[in-house]
């Protein structure tokens, strides 16, 4: 546990220690995240060796105390958050883009970092609030770090994202009000499925799904994402609305009585599915290039949901597995995308799609990068995303009842094929190549390249991630 | 009988000016209706018995919230101008309506339940180092929280530091004034300070008193008695991280050399709280006082 | 009915007041004050809550002073950041 709290406390001290100290010193968070992914994946084995670990804070049991639980998943999502910001810092501080030098985005990506992980570690559901509030702030501060254009989208981000926790807390007043207390584990046991339990439920469930951009709540996203800077896209895509996420699936895993969950199920697989095909639909339409990539964000986010809703309504507590794939095998592709994009975006200096023409010739390993990147997201084996997927269909295609959720998935595949696709075949167009406005920054390319390469080697890996995730027996 | 006579003025008063201060036309109106429902609700609260929560409530959430409203209206005049249109949009009505009802009959019989926590809480006080209970969760029960909205705060700064405003043009202050910020301060000071140590036994404590704290530097900046607030300075900077720094710091010491996470030993848990609540009062006055009257000094191009 | 049920009534209606006032609202700064008579709404049914029995909730009264910061520090953010982007589309206007 202590390797946790270590991985949780690092960024934390090392963004307060810069702010102090007036430094933007990328080199010391590069330090700190690699210390921090370290250490979690220091805690990650001591799951594996150990099992499940629980810890009281402040030594006062449960109900009155806040509990802080290591599990298989949060130690997964421990080590997958802090190899984001480790990659994202590596990117941020050799980029020639990155806006790094003359803005906070250091000690915000630091607190950011935090956040999540305390997030991830806890189990209580006021803590979740402002772990909620924590993760919405810094998210908003960080697209407003792109200057004035920024401003808007970062205010609806921001308002629409206290809207959604004030449901969520909301809702654990009901909770409390209804039971007395706070602690997941402790609820599990005595939820029942009357009308204040369901009327909690729902509006906790409306502010998480606002939260995650879970559709239909999906709008704010793709404005916020596109026009944060580069680095902060990568972050918010990869690890920010997967927090909303991990709270949606302990919410109705955990707390909600089994009939409740078992309808709710059925809507957030139709979600799923809905988000699937808008989300790549829009991917598809849109003209500029960031907005597409946050667009698969949504559609993905889809695949997700769908993977939750079915957990919750066929009651099959193996889907976790594909559920959390999912969530990593995207979350490493869409840092590649998202840095792909701005590094072309801004040597091109065009935000457009149609700007592309010929980017195989000038920008090589960029391109390859999205490539990769673009093929974990479609799912072509043998990558992350192939797995996840893979897992899912198994479930799915077992009986034939089960068919028109896996027509759903097919044409969600087809979509996010058709949008990746589209802008490759632009790149390959060489007969009149958009010349750069300035050379390539070739390190920055093979940066991106990381994360995706990371995706597909989750493939090698994947029989020992569904074993620690309680996928096979 | 005057109970629930009392209880229903209330209420209706309440409902009213927070529909008033949705549906007026003018902002400055709006403004106005929203900081004397504020008021209200904190007197609301004391009628409940929750005292610490009406102190509360009348400093942060009425009074606070209130200077911060005002300075945004007059710092953005473009848009106020704009009247809000009145059109009554039935369809959101009937949806309001239909909602409510589904969330009283969700809510009513909660009345009729209880909770462990109050008898727990009681059992847990004498080994947490102050006798106030709500100090007690505050500081040590869920001091995590505490921590992470001391987070919170720190975020709201960083994220409005970063901000391109125009700085704040002060009006040369009117000497009667000047003159009574002299005289208030620092009973205001001494008041805050009272507070704080009022906490650890009776209604009160850090936040309470780190927004009257916070009041007081405004009125002190407003009439330009000291001078404007920069992050250049490292008294500010200070104060704005070190509650948050010491109350990590202390949270790490106990996980790595203690027995637990945020576990104080317990022959110094009364010191060790109270030196939290100390620092985190400052600098909750500090970033209030900055995310009012604070400026950046350079401006992006 | 007792005073306790009046007062959670009174707690959800304005958060649904509150909720509804931001979807119809257009400017900003009215924007947030719709958020903070939703959120106090909230903060209302957790005081109600709280004075359920003969002693008050410290958790419940615990977790409202939480929530009231958390509130005030968004609410500051939020209104910097509404400033700011007032203030940025009058320079475009010009």
């Amino acid at each position: 546990m202590n390797f946790a709290l270590l991985s949780m406390t690092l960024p934390l001290m090392t963004a307060l220690v810069l702010l102090f100290i007036h430094r933007r010193a990328g080199s010391v968070v590069i330090i700190a995240s690699l210390m921090s992914l370290a250490a979690a994946l220091a805690a990650l084995y001591q799951v594996h060796l150990f099992g499940v670990q629980q810890m009281h804070l402040g030594g006062w049991q449960a109900p009155l105390g806040i509990r802080f639980q290591l599990t298989p998943v949060n130690s997964l999502l421990l080590v997958f958050t802090a190899l984001v910001h480790s990659l994202v810092a590596l990117y941020a501080n050799y980029s020639r883009h990155s806006i790094t030098n003359t803005t906070d985005f250091w000690p915000l990506a630091l607190l950011l970092h935090s956040s999540l992980a305390a997030l991830w570690l806890s189990a209580d559901l006021f803590n979740w609030y402002v772990t909620l509030e924590l993760l919405g702030l810094a998210a908003v501060a960080m697209v407003a770090l792109s200057g004035p254009k920024a401003y808007r989208p970062a205010l609806h981000y921001l308002l629409l994202s206290l809207a959604a926790s004030l449901s969520y807390l909301l809702g654990v007043a009901l909770i409390y009000g209804r039971y007395g207390f706070l602690d997941i584990a402790l609820l599990a046991d005595v939820t029942q499925a009357d009308a204040t339990t369901q009327a909690a439920l729902i509006l906790m469930t409306l502010g998480v799904m606002l939260k995650a951009a879970i559709w239909p709540l999906h709008l704010w996203l793709p404005s916020a994402h596109a026009n944060a800077p580069t680095a902060v896209s990568a972050l918010l895509s990869a690890v920010v609305v997967k927090g909303p996420f991990y709270i949606l699936w302990l919410l109705w895993t955990e707390v909600a009585p089994v009939e409740l969950a078992q309808t709710t199920g059925f809507f957030l697989a139709i979600a799923g599915i809905a988000a699937l095909i808008w989300g790549g639909w829009c991917a598809i339409r849109t003209p500029y290039l960031k907005v597409l990539v946050a667009y698969s964000t949504v559609a993905q986010l889809g695949y997700a949901t769908l993977a939750l809703g079915l957990l919750l309504y066929w009651q099959q507590t193996q889907l976790l597995v594909a559920l959390w794939l999912f969530v990593i095998a995207h979350g490493l592709a869409k840092v590649s995308m998202f840095l792909v994009a701005g590094e072309m975006q801004a040597t091109l200096g065009s935000k457009r799609v149609t700007a592309l023409k010929g980017a195989t010739q000038t920008m090589p390993v960029a391109m390859f990068a999205f490539s990769v990147a673009g093929g974990s997201i479609i799912g072509l084996p043998p990558s992350g995303g192939f797995v996840a997927k893979w897992t899912l269909l198994q479930l799915t295609l077992a009986s034939p009842i089960h068919w028109p959720w896996a027509v759903g998935i097919l044409i969600g595949t087809l979509a996010s094929a058709i949008y990746v696709f589209r802008v490759i075949v632009i790149s390959f167009n060489r007969a009149d190549p958009l010349a750069p406005d300035f050379s390539p920054d070739r390190f920055s390319h093979w940066l991106a390249m990381l994360p995706a390469l990371m995706a597909w080697l989750m493939a090698v890996v994947s029989v020992q991630l569904i074993q620690f995730l309680g996928g096979l027996p | 009988m005057t109970d629930w006579l009392f209880d229903g003025v209330l209420v209706s008063l309440l409902l009213a000016l927070a529909i008033a201060s949705i549906f007026t036309k003018h902002l400055f109106n709006s403004i106005m209706l929203y900081i004397a429902f504020g008021l209200l609700l904190a007197i609301t609260w004391a009628r409940l018995g929750a005292v610490d929560l009406a102190l509360a409530e009348a400093a942060i959430g009425a009074g606070i919230t209130g200077v911060l409203l005002l300075s945004a209206y007059a710092q953005s005049n473009s848009d106020n101008d704009q009247l809000q249109k009145r059109q009554m949009p039935w369809l959101a009505f009937a949806f309001l309506i239909l909602i409510l009802i589904w969330l009283i009959q969700a809510v009513w019989s909660l009345a009729g339940h209880s909770t462990t926590l109050i008898d727990l809480s009681q059992q847990a006080l004498p080994e947490s180092g102050v006798s106030h209970p709500t100090t007690a969760v505050l500081l040590n029960f869920r001091a995590w929280d505490t921590l992470l909205e001391l987070g919170v705060l720190l975020l709201a700064f960083l994220g409005a530091r970063q901000l391109a405003i125009q700085p704040y043009k002060l009006p040369t202050s009117w000497p009667l004034l000047t003159v009574w910020s002299q005289i208030l301060a620092p009973i205001i000071v001494v008041v805050g300070g009272y507070i704080l140590w009022r906490g650890t036994s009776a209604p009160g404590g850090a936040f309470q008193a780190g927004a009257l704290l916070a009041a007081g530097a405004i009125l002190l900046r407003l009439t330009q008695i000291i001078p404007p607030l920069s992050w250049h300075s490292l008294w500010l900077r200070g104060l704005v991280l070190m509650g948050v720094s010491l109350f990590i710091l202390v949270a790490a010491a106990t996980a790595f050399w203690g027995d637990a996470w945020l576990q104080y030993p317990l022959a110094f848990n009364g010191l060790l709280i109270f030196s939290i609540e100390i620092a985190a009062t400052l600098s909750i006055a500090a970033t209030l006082t900055w995310l009012v009257v604070g400026e950046r000094r350079t401006l992006h191009p | 009915m007792t005073a306790i049920q009046l007062y959670l009534c009174l707690g959800v209606s304005l958060w649904v007041l509150g909720s509804l006032g931001l979807l119809l609202a257009k400017n900003f700064i009215r924007r947030i004050i719709n958020i903070n008579i939703s959120g106090n709404g909230v903060f209302m049914v957790m005081v109600a809550l709280a004075s359920r029995e003969e002693t008050i909730d410290p958790v419940l009264q615990a977790l409202v002073v939480t929530g009231l910061v958390v509130a005030v520090c968004a609410t500051a953010f939020a209104l910097r950041l509404s400033v700011a982007y007032a203030q940025s589309k009058q320079v475009s206007e010009r």
